[in-house]
């Protein structure tokens, strides 16, 4: 009975582990440009977590790791725009269910209660989770000056592209 | 057996929770080394040059003003725009540590050529590195005629300033430097003045908002007297610096007008005790060239 007991455990332990998929290179891209504008920048080194058991799913970006094509543009959106140093991360923590991400999502310290369309993906011991949606700068507390407002899409179309390998 | 049952399911609440907590715990075991940026607005401080360089690909245009000073007939001079001393300077990112760049000044009508290197990024997290380093030479040639009668020989008009800026950003707000020069100046008035002289310019910058700064500096210098009477005052000035997209507007207050580094470093004349204290800006413009 005793070994019996254990080897459930074991097991039961095992195959958790086996339900949980990670990647640190996960790829986001965000979009806020205009016709004036030109305004992307893409981090390859999103964090994303998810368990295959419970539906738990969970992606984090630093700020600073957005690289835009233009040094001074990328200086601006962290020092003027976003506070990387105050905020230096975005954090999306929830579930996926149904074709859809549902979870909060916190950017510039202030979190919001967020559903948005996803995709995940099963292939053998990866996951791929795709998904692109639009996120209001505005709501998060994010100013944009009048001076720049024409240049600046208010609503930032934000794209996720992770492969998660099982762990 | 119903107490056990409780016992039970609590246990197993409290062990849901915790693998809850493990499964975003990932997001916490993240300390990158990242890299410190926007230690200071501009490539210019006021006077003494930052250790920022523009970005790879980015032409640079410095226009900059120093206007007359409060004891020479100030209102007559119209607050002193009248005599206004004029610099404007073109400069290039080659990658984003290397600025070459060029400026022409009004005041000895000296032309000058700069080259500026970021040797060390200051850098947060693992294998951080506590400061910036940045190198920075410029030969400066006087055009100005001379009027002491002398048939002066070109290398004559020549000086040179070379220096290691060290800046470090403590926090968002505030950023200091030391900067450590020589300056070399081809000709001094007589053979018992030293051609070289050691500086070290102490200058900071203290962010009130996201897009506006205070900035004040100060340099010391090692000869403050020439043999034949001639004096140099320590240049100071306080200013503010304003950004608006590609452009940052630094307004100041200085008592030195020069805009080379020889010259107002090592032959700043004027005292502010006396007046002798000038309003002047920088007005900086970006383009990016190539991506």
């Amino acid at each position: 009975m005793k070994i019996l007991l254990s080897i459930i455990t074991i097991a039961s332990c095992l195959s958790l582990s086996g339900q949980q998929y990670l990647t640190r290179q996960g790829t986001l891209t965000f979009d806020a440009g205009s016709p004036l504008e030109d305004i992307r920048a893409t981090s390859n080194s999103a964090t994303a977590v998810y368990d295959a058991e419970d539906g738990k799913l969970g992606v984090q970006v630093l700020m600073t790791s957005f690289k835009f094509r233009r040094a001074l543009m990328q200086e601006h959106f962290n020092e003027n725009y976003v506070e990387s140093e105050v905020y230096p991360k975005a954090v999306f923590k929830g579930l996926y269910k149904g074709n859809k991400a549902i979870g909060t999502l916190s950017i510039h310290g202030v979190s919001k209660d967020v559903i948005v369309p996803a995709e995940l993906l099963k292939e053998g011991n990866t996951v791929c989770l795709k998904a692109s949606f639009a996120l209001s700068i505005e709501d998060f507390g994010v100013g944009i000056p009048k001076a720049v407002a024409s240049k600046i899409d208010p609503k930032a179309k934000i794209s996720v592209d992770c492969k998660l390998q099982a762990r | 057996m119903k107490y056990i049952f409780y016992v039970f399911s609590f246990l197993c609440s409290f062990s849901a929770q915790a693998q809850e907590d493990d499964l975003f715990d990932v997001f916490e075991e993240e300390k990158p080394r990242e890299l410190v940026y926007a230690t200071f607005k501009a490539t210019q401080l006021i006077n003494a040059s930052t250790n920022e360089t523009p970005g790879k690909g980015v032409l640079q245009f410095i226009m900059a003003h120093r206007f007359g000073s409060f004891n020479d007939d100030y209102l007559y001079n119209f607050f002193g725009l009248d005599n206004a001393q004029v610099r404007m300077q073109l400069d290039y990112g080659i990658t984003n540590r290397l600025n070459l760049g060029m400026g022409r000044s009004s005041f000895l009508k000296i032309a000058d050529g700069f080259v500026k290197y970021q040797l060390l990024k200051q850098h947060t997290g693992a294998k951080s590195v506590p400061v910036s380093i940045t190198l920075h030479s410029s030969t400066n040639y006087r055009n100005s005629r001379y009027t002491d009668g002398i048939d002066h020989a070109i290398s004559d008009r020549f000086s040179y300033m070379h220096q290691i800026i060290i800046a470090r950003k403590w926090n968002r707000k505030l950023s200091t430097l030391v900067s450590p020069s020589l300056v070399h100046f081809n000709m001094v008035p007589t053979s018992q003045d030293p051609n070289t002289s050691a500086h070290i310019t102490l200058g900071a910058r203290y962010k009130i908002s996201n897009r506006t700064a205070l900035t004040g500096e100060g340099t010391l210098l090692s000869n403050r007297k020439f043999a034949n009477g001639e004096q140099w005052t320590n240049p100071f000035a306080l200013g503010v610096d304003i950004e608006t997209g590609g452009h940052v507007f630094q307004l100041h207050i200085a008592n030195t007008r020069a805009m080379n580094g020889p010259y107002w470093m090592a032959r700043n004349p004027y005292s502010a005790i006396s007046g002798g204290l000038f309003l002047g800006f920088n007005v900086s413009r970006v383009f990016t060239v190539s991506e």
